[in-house]
Formats: C-alpha cells, sequence, structure tokens
C-alpha cells in the first residue's frame, strides 16, 4: 500500500478544488495534492459548453471549459500533485484519507489539513416522487448534458424537462440546438427556479414554453417511456384532480435540484446545517472538525460558480493559516443567523480574530420581494446595509461586511431582508 | 353438492349478488367460473369466495369486468414463424421461467444426469418478483397450516443455511420481532409462549404452523429497548421469531442458476414460449420464438403467465391474478438504525392474502419498507402510485418516526403470482404426462425455493426411476470478488492483480470496473445497466446511476462489442440512447 504525507490534500478537482488548492500553495503550503476522480480536472465544468461563466471573477462571458482552464493553467505554473481518475473511498476521523486508482492500488493519505471539494449531486426521480413505471428514458439533466456535449449522443427525439432550475434551462436550449424536440418545461413552483437572464436565453429566445405550478406526476412505459403525465398543483403543491393532461415523449429530462454530496463529510461526522445540506462552516470555511475546510458545491449549493471559487480561495487561505498556526481556533465562535425572509446564512459563524478585512456573507431569500433592502444585525444595531431592487429565491445574495463593524457587542450576527 | 354452495355464497354476499355468474365444477372439483362485472376487485372477491368453499380444489376464473380490458393473446402467427424457421434443438427437460423457483429446480436437477433447458422470455433471470421481493426468508410462523406454503417455507427456511455456504451468497438471520403497545396483545402472547411450552397447541388446528415454527423468543420491553432502541414509543414486549434470514434475492437467484449452469444446464433468455404440443397424453415439443425443441418433461414456473402454460397443455385448473406490491428502500445513512426486521402488531392491512408489510433491512444494511399488496389486472403493472407509498410510510411510521419521506432512495413494484386458492401448486399434471405445474409461487415463494427444487427434484424422479446422478456434479460455486467487502490490503492486493478493480465506477457503492466487467462477461451475462445493477450494484445507491449510469453503459458496450445506441436500461427496446449527436 502506497503511503503518502502531505499539507493540503484537496478533494476533488473541480472549480472549488481547484481554486481552493491555488491558493493555498499561493499562501506558502509546501505540499498540495488534489485527488480528482476524473481523468481531467474542471470536475462538471467541462461539460458546460454554454457561456455565462466568469462575469464576476473574470469580467467577461467565458464557457465552462474555458473557466475552467483559466484556472488549470494556473495550477500548472505551480508545483501541485494531481492525482487522477482516483477516488477517496474513506475517511478516518485522525485524517488519513484512503483513496484508490488503477496503478497506485490502495493510497493511504496522512495530511496536516484537508479540503473537502466533492461538489453536488442531482436529486434522482424517486426524490422527485414521480409515479408510474420505470422504463428508460427518465435522466437527469446533468446526465443529458454528459450524453451529448461529452460523448456525442442523443437519448431521445422529443423530451419534457421538469424543473426550472438553471441546468433545466440550459439543457432545454442545447437539446433544441441538437434537433430534440423540447415540449416544454415544467415547474412544481410558481416562480422560475432558474436565472432570470437563462429564462430569456434558453427558453423565450426558442419559443420553448414554462408551465408555472404544474408537475410530471407519472412516467408511462413498461421498458421505454412512452409519455408523462402532468398536472397542476394548487399552492399547497399539491395535485389539482382533473387537470392531468398526458403528453407523448420519449425523454424525461429531470432538473430538480442539486444536493451537497457529502458521504465523506459524514464520515468525519462533520456537523450538517440542515438548511444547507451541507457542513457548517465558519469564516475560514473550516467545518466543525479543526483542520478539515469545505468549498464550494459541498457547502451549499450556489448559483454562479465565481462564488465557488470564491468560497475555495477562503478555504484554501485558512488552511493555509491553520498549517502556520495562524489561526486562532480558541476563541469563542459567534453565529450568524437568518433573519426576516432569509434561508441560510453561509458562513454559519465566525471568530472575530480570524477575520480579514471583508466577510463575505452568502445567503438566499425565501420569498420574492420587490424594494427591499439587507440589513446585518447585532442586536438592533444596523451595521450594514443593502438595497436591493428585487430579490428571488433561485438568486444568492452576496453582501461584502466590513469587518471593522462587526463586534462591537459579543452578540450572533443577523441578517434580515424586509421591504422598505 | 360444490356447485351448490358456491351458487348459494355468490348469491348471499352483498355487492356481487346482483351479478349473474356461470358456475361449473369439474370432477377434480375445480371450479371455472365466467359473467360479466363491473369492477376488477369483484372478479378477485368473487374469485376468492369461490376458493374459499369447501372441497373446491382451485377456480379457473374467467369472469372479465367492464372497467378492464383484457385482450385475447394470441401467438399464431409467431409460431408459425418459428415453425417457418425450422430451428430444432432436443432435452429431456424444460423448464419455464428463470425466476427464484425455475432457478432452484434447475439446480435440484442438475445433479443428475439430464439434459436441462431452461427458458426465460426477459433478458435476464429473476426479473420479475424475485428481483423485486424484500429477501426476506420468512421463518414460516405466519403461513396458513396445512397448506403447501407452510410447509415448504419451514423446509425451505432451515435449507438456506447450507445453501448460503454452497453458494456463496450472503444470509443474515437477524429474526424478526413484533412488538406490541397494549395489554390485550401482551396477554395475548402469553397464551401464545404457553401453548408453545407445553405443547397444548398441537391440538389447536390453527397453532400448528406456530407449534412447528423454531426458535420463538418471547422478550420484555427491556429486552426488546435493547435491541431495538429506535423503534417507536415504549413497546411493551415483544416476538422475535429468531430463525427470520435475509438475503438479496436476485444473488440468491443467481447463485443458484450459475450453479445449475457449472453442472451443464442452459439458460436461454429472450425466449418466450409460444406453445406446448403433446402426443399421445404426453409432452413433446416446446415451441418458443426461437426454436422447437423435443423434451419429456416441461416444468412451469411461469409465475404470473403459470395459468397461461397451464392452457396450452389443455390442464388450467387455475388462474392467475396479479397482485403488485411496491417497496422503498431508505438511504444508507440508516445503517444500523434497525437491524432487525420489525413490525408493530396491528399496523399492517392484514385483509390481504400475502404477508410481509412492515421494515425490513437488506443484507447491505438499507431500511426497506412495504411491501404493499394491491390487485391488478395487468401482469406487466410494474408501476408505483402515491397511494403506494402513504401505505408503505404508514407501515414505516408504526415502527418509527424518525426517518423521513426524503430518505427514501428509490422505490418500485413487483407483481405476485397469486391463485386464488392462495397456496402453492406443485404437483404433476394429471392429464398430461411430463408436465409439472409450479404455480401460485407467491410469499413465501423466496424462502420457500430451496424447498420447491427438492420438491420438484422428488416428483420427476418419481416420473422416471431410471434418471442416474451425475459423478461430476458440482455443488457448491464461489462468487467474484466484492470489492467493498475486501480489507485494504486484499483490495491492493486485487489491483495489483487486475487494476480494473482500482476505477471506481459507481461511487455511492464503491463498485468498481473490475466487477462491472465480471458481470457483463458472467455465466448469465448482464447486457443491461439494470442487469449490472443486480450483479454488481452500481446504480443501487442514493443518486440511482446517475453519476455511474453513462459509464455502466460504456463498459457493457465495449465488453459485448455494440454500438452505444444498442446498450439497454432493462432490455426489449428500453433504449437509453437515441443516436450519436454527429452521424
Amino acid at each position: 500500500m502506497k503511503i503518502i504525507d502531505v499539507d493540503v490534500v484537496v478533494i476533488g478537482g473541480g472549480p472549488a478544488g481547484l481554486a481552493a488548492a491555488i491558493e493555498a500553495k499561493k499562501q506558502g503550503t509546501k505540499k498540495v495534492m488534489i485527488i480528482e476522480r476524473d481523468t481531467s480536472l474542471g470536475g462538471i465544468l467541462q461539460q458546460c459548453i454554454h457561456d455565462g461563466f466568469g462575469l464576476h471573477r473574470f469580467g467577461k462571458q467565458l464557457s465552462g471549459c474555458e473557466y475552467a482552464d483559466n484556472y488549470i493553467e494556473e495550477l500548472n505554473t505551480y508545483d501541485i500533485e494531481v492525482a487522477y481518475d482516483t477516488i477517496v473511498v474513506e475517511i478516518l476521523k485522525d485524517k488519513t484519507v484512503y483513496a484508490m486508482n488503477k496503478t497506485d492500488g490502495i493510497i493511504e493519505i496522512h495530511p496536516k489539513a484537508i479540503i473537502l471539494a466533492m461538489g453536488c449531486r442531482e436529486r434522482t426521480r424517486s426524490q422527485a416522487f414521480i409515479w408510474g413505471t420505470r422504463p428508460s428514458g427518465v435522466l437527469t439533466a446533468g446526465t443529458v448534458q454528459r450524453y451529448i456535449n461529452i460523448e456525442g449522443y442523443l437519448p431521445g427525439k422529443k423530451a419534457v424537462i421538469l424543473g426550472s432550475g438553471d441546468i433545466g434551462l440550459i439543457m432545454a436550449r442545447r437539446m433544441t440546438l441538437e434537433g430534440i424536440e423540447v415540449l416544454g418545461v415544467y415547474e412544481l413552483m410558481d416562480s422560475p427556479g432558474g436565472l432570470s437572464r437563462n429564462i430569456a436565453q434558453c427558453l423565450v429566445d426558442y419559443d420553448i414554453k414554462m408551465h408555472l405550478s404544474t408537475t410530471v406526476i407519472k412516467t408511462h412505459g413498461n421498458s421505454k417511456l412512452t409519455g408523462v403525465t402532468v398536472a397542476k398543483v394548487d399552492s399547497n403543491r399539491n395535485v389539482i384532480k382533473g387537470t392531468e393532461e398526458y403528453i407523448e415523449c420519449d425523454l424525461l429530462v429531470l432538473a430538480v435540484g442539486l444536493i451537497p454530496e457529502n458521504e465523506l463529510s459524514n464520515q468525519l461526522e462533520l456537523d450538517i446545517d440542515p438548511l444547507t445540506r451541507g457542513p457548517i462552516v465558519d469564516d475560514q470555511f473550516m467545518t466543525s472538525m479543526e483542520g478539515v475546510f469545505a468549498a464550494g458545491n459541498v457547502v451549499t449549493v450556489f448559483d454562479l460558480v465565481d462564488y465557488v471559487s470564491l468560497t475555495g480561495e477562503i478555504a484554501g487561505a485558512g488552511a493555509a493559516k491553520y498549517l502556520k498556526n495562524e489561526l486562532d481556533l480558541k476563541q469563542e465562535y459567534l453565529p450568524i443567523k437568518s433573519g426576516e425572509n432569509v434561508s441560510f446564512v453561509v458562513p454559519q459563524k465566525i471568530r472575530l480574530n480570524n477575520l480579514s478585512e471583508e466577510l463575505p456573507l452568502y445567503f438566499r431569500v425565501r420569498n420574492k420581494q420587490e424594494k427591499t433592502e439587507v440589513g446585518v444585525f447585532e442586536l438592533e444595531n444596523k451595521i450594514y446595509k443593502k438595497r436591493h431592487r428585487v430579490v428571488l429565491p433561485p438568486e444568492m445574495i452576496v453582501e461584502k461586511i466590513s469587518t471593522k463593524l462587526i463586534g462591537e457587542i459579543n452578540t450572533p450576527l443577523v441578517v434580515s431582508v424586509k421591504e422598505v | 353438492m360444490i356447485k351448490n354452495k358456491v351458487i348459494n355464497i355468490l348469491q348471499n354476499t352483498s355487492d356481487i349478488s346482483h351479478y349473474e355468474i356461470g358456475v361449473s365444477v369439474s370432477k377434480e372439483k375445480i371450479v371455472t367460473l365466467t359473467g360479466i362485472v363491473e369492477e376488477w376487485k369483484d372478479v378477485v372477491n368473487i374469485g376468492h369466495l369461490v376458493a374459499n368453499v369447501k372441497g373446491v380444489k382451485n377456480v379457473v376464473n374467467d369472469i372479465t369486468s367492464k372497467d378492464v380490458n383484457i385482450k385475447e393473446v394470441n401467438n399464431d402467427i409467431e409460431i408459425k414463424a418459428t415453425l417457418d424457421k425450422g430451428v430444432k434443438e432436443e432435452c429431456d427437460v424444460v423448464i419455464i421461467g428463470a425466476g427464484i423457483s425455475g432457478c432452484s429446480i434447475a439446480r435440484s436437477l442438475s445433479k443428475y444426469n439430464l439434459n436441462i433447458i431452461v427458458l426465460e422470455k426477459n433478458g435476464d433471470i429473476g426479473e420479475e418478483a424475485t428481483k423485486a421481493n424484500n429477501g426476506n426468508i420468512h421463518p414460516g410462523f405466519l403461513a396458513k397450516p396445512g397448506t403447501l406454503k407452510a410447509k415448504l417455507n419451514l423446509r425451505g427456511n432451515k435449507l438456506y443455511t447450507q445453501l448460503s455456504k454452497d453458494l456463496d451468497f450472503e444470509l443474515k438471520r437477524p429474526g424478526s420481532l413484533v412488538v406490541f403497545h397494549n395489554e390485550s396483545d401482551v396477554k395475548k402472547f402469553k397464551v401464545l409462549k404457553f401453548l408453545k411450552k407445553t405443547g397444548l397447541g398441537y391440538f389447536i388446528k390453527s397453532f400448528r404452523q406456530y407449534m412447528k415454527t423454531p426458535g420463538l423468543k418471547w422478550l420484555s420491553a427491556e429486552e426488546v429497548k435493547q435491541k431495538e432502541p429506535n423503534l417507536r414509543g415504549n413497546p411493551l414486549g415483544g416476538f422475535l421469531m429468531t430463525t427470520m434470514g435475509i438475503v438479496e434475492p436476485f444473488e440468491v437467484c443467481y447463485a443458484l442458476a450459475e450453479n445449475a449452469i457449472a453442472n451443464g444446464a442452459t439458460f436461454k433468455l429472450n425466449t418466450k414460449v409460444l406453445d406446448i404440443r403433446k402426443t399421445n397424453g404426453a409432452v413433446n415439443e416446446v415451441i418458443t420464438n426461437n426454436s422447437v425443441i423435443s423434451c419429456e418433461t416441461v416444468i412451469n414456473c411461469a409465475g404470473v403467465y403459470a395459468d397461461e402454460i397451464a392452457k396450452m397443455v389443455d390442464d388450467k385448473f387455475y388462474t392467475i391474478h396479479p397482485r403488485r406490491g411496491a417497496i422503498a428502500i431508505i438511504d444508507k445513512n440508516r445503517k444500523g438504525f434497525l437491524n432487525t426486521p420489525s413490525g408493530v402488531l396491528g399496523r399492517s392491512d392484514r385483509s390481504h392474502n400475502s404477508k410481509g408489510g412492515g421494515a425490513s433491512v437488506t443484507p447491505e444494511g438499507n431500511l426497506l419498507w412495504g411491501p404493499t399488496a394491491v390487485e391488478t389486472h395487468d401482469k406487466e403493472d410494474k408501476s408505483v402510485e402515491a397511494s403506494d407509498l402513504d401505505y408503505i410510510l404508514n407501515l414505516g411510521q408504526g415502527v418509527t418516526d424518525q426517518v423521513k419521506k426524503n430518505e427514501i432512495i428509490t422505490f418500485f413494484s413487483g407483481i405476485r403470482a397469486a391463485d386464488y386458492k392462495e397456496d402453492f401448486i406443485i404437483e404433476a399434471s394429471k392429464k398430461v404426462r411430463g408436465f409439472i405445474h409450479v404455480a401460485g409461487i407467491q410469499s413465501p415463494g423466496l424462502a420457500a425455493a430451496p424447498a420447491v427444487g427438492e420438491m420438484v427434484e422428488k416428483i420427476v424422479l418419481k416420473q422416471n426411476r431410471l434418471i442416474t446422478k451425475k459423478l461430476n456434479y458440482i455443488s457448491t460455486r464461489k462468487r467474484t470478488p466484492i470489492f467493498r467487502d475486501l480489507s485494504r490490503e486484499l483490495q491492493d492486493e486485487l489491483i495489483k492483480e487486475n487494476p480494473n478493480y482500482g476505477r471506481v465506477i459507481c461511487r455511492c457503492e464503491l463498485i468498481t470496473e473490475g466487477e462491472i466487467i465480471d458481470a457483463v462477461n458472467a455465466p448469465i451475462p448482464a447486457t443491461s445497466i439494470d442487469a449490472v445493477k443486480r450483479r454488481s450494484r452500481a446504480g443501487m445507491g442514493r443518486c440511482q446511476g446517475g453519476f455511474c449510469g453513462p459509464r455502466v453503459l460504456e463498459i457493457i458496450a465495449k465488453e459485448l462489442n455494440i454500438p452505444h445506441t444498442e446498450v439497454t436500461l432493462k432490455g426489449g427496446d428500453s433504449y437509453v440512447l437515441h443516436k450519436e449527436s454527429r452521424s
């Protein structure tokens, strides 16, 4: 069995892992290693041939592949080891990492710090509770994207898309361009799940209809999908009897949500936030276990890769500081709480002694609201405010708080969004 | 006499008394029913009512209902196509159906110098009720005393211990726990204990099966709490049937088939029986979509289609009414939450005729809830409806309220092949020499399977006393490596030996490329994504093949040397890919 000692091991070579590894190296970490399960770096970006990436990070519109390439090129200028086609099978609580691949067999890695960057996975048809038979032709949007963009195959002729999240919208356009007839996008909720720009560019431009408060309730066909039943739902998301409609199709594309991939986090028994479904992290993106950091969609599903990279950088820098003993690990944490119309905030807690000049807060609202103000409070004291014309649940909000303002009183921070 | 009793009960049962039902009774006491009713449930109710009339051996229920349209099957064109093709084969025994029963019988008979062909209409073995089963090796306690089921259940359960050693499949015996919450149940179980300990139960017919069931234990409230601390509430006590086992049903089916093959049996997949021809009152030829097979013995293990196969030799004396059962699997995050398949007294709906319905555990440690029991006219109706899941959730909730609906990773259903007597039918045909019925095999069909094989073996031997044993019979079978179960050191060695075991394809269940290649190249090759899943577990985890699906498809295409577009999800025309995007 091969045994390796490293300073930082980064699990996952997608956007979060790339940014984390580079930043850890930049901050003076000697031995950084990325473990990547695929044969190349970039993660899911490899199959994202559409543009819309990098507006925040690089100030221009890039395809997913180009965005990843920027990081991969930078990575190549550093001495960072990448284990390709390698998968982590287990992490022990003493931070021993077991990984494996074809050439080395089982590898036992002893890192001083770990950065978890495994990304997320797609919800399946069972988790969306679609009834009926289980024929072929029911695929998640990411799988369809892989078949079309990477492997060069079309999985059907006539498609129905369930879910109006960004992946569903992107795939509506992609399939149309490839000659698959897209019969409609169906969304359980009463408002779209994806970014407004994607609705305009992927649906409106191609005359694809979006059906809100409507969902797929049943699949038909014992062998190959022959059709689906859709139905309208009421405000409690219950099916309205009599609105059922049969649609003949041979492909049902599921874009019904993403779930942070936390099998390894669970092995470490990290504290998990039920709202984000990812590990609870602090201002350094360090988890409940000292020396174990998390970055990107493992923490919560972000809607822009730019944010994912940013969290990677924070975690990478955090790991470097941890190794240099520059982090105060004793100070009491200050919690950050979700106030009015906020569903979650990342990070969930901070240590004042470890803060740099700015503290970025990532959060989502529960409900759509117009003419609002984001406020960050210490008790009654509003330490930060910003106006937003409109806030929507699918669009993550990022506010950078000047840390000079934090910590006047030793009390939790509360993030609220209110009409003004 | 029987006819009068049947007519009497039909006329005196509300809801159905207004129907005009034709009744005829053969000298073998088989009742044939005809007529038209409003709803399918009436068809089933009438069938059961008549089957329960004393003296009735079985029921051929030809009643139709207005709410369903069952098409008459006509194989004439296909038969002609096979006859025109002119492919002829010969063997001693044809087994129709490669489910758990067919495979067990094939293995039992493969001990002898017999040429055996197993015919399976699907692209894989065990693809019907077998694979959609909850894997319980029932203790035999609940089977109705005096039935064939009851006898074979007890015997089969006992045979599993040795079978699992011989065929290298996983068998656990966690026992089965029933807990109770009211004082009256505590009293009932005290009486049971008394009857068992004193032997008095043998004098009461309805208790005989219970008296014959070994390994029964009575647990106090504390013992229940200690054994299963996560059970809901504070049960007052429990009843533990220690002989209850759990297996992965497909694995058992597959192991039996593989061992039969090692002993010379031939399995023909995608092969559908179209007709059976007789000569001088004995079976002579089986006509399939591929060939005409001459043989001396035909064993009908066709599951939900057993009645239609029996009809081909004019010996249909039972009707199979399909009963759907849905099951839900819980994420393995809950591994260890419950270790004993458990039920709460009074929770599951005992009005139906199949057992089960509770919280079970798979050998891998996933919680398993279900199954339901829904009568359906459609033998292919493997759907799951909202009402099924409601029922399943209710069962699960009885055991624990901690496990939530969103922890379910998948749900599926299978069809039980029930007859109206709700018992197994295993016997040589009284009308056609060489034809053996193995019908009505539903729960506890998996538990009974080894005993079913044994029983049919005896029938075959009785019919032909000249059959001799093979000298080179191989009684054991070793399965291919299961990577995830090995120690890190052994995993490392295995990868060094064959690097394909070093690449993980299914990360949820830790299944390697080597294991998938093994599955595709197995004695019964996995030629579809689901077939790979059943053999290797790839795709059984929480992402349900979202990640590994495309990779498994690629391996199948490569190993079988077929285009990606010809790989199916589950055989037939269930293609995953329509065409190349740039072709």
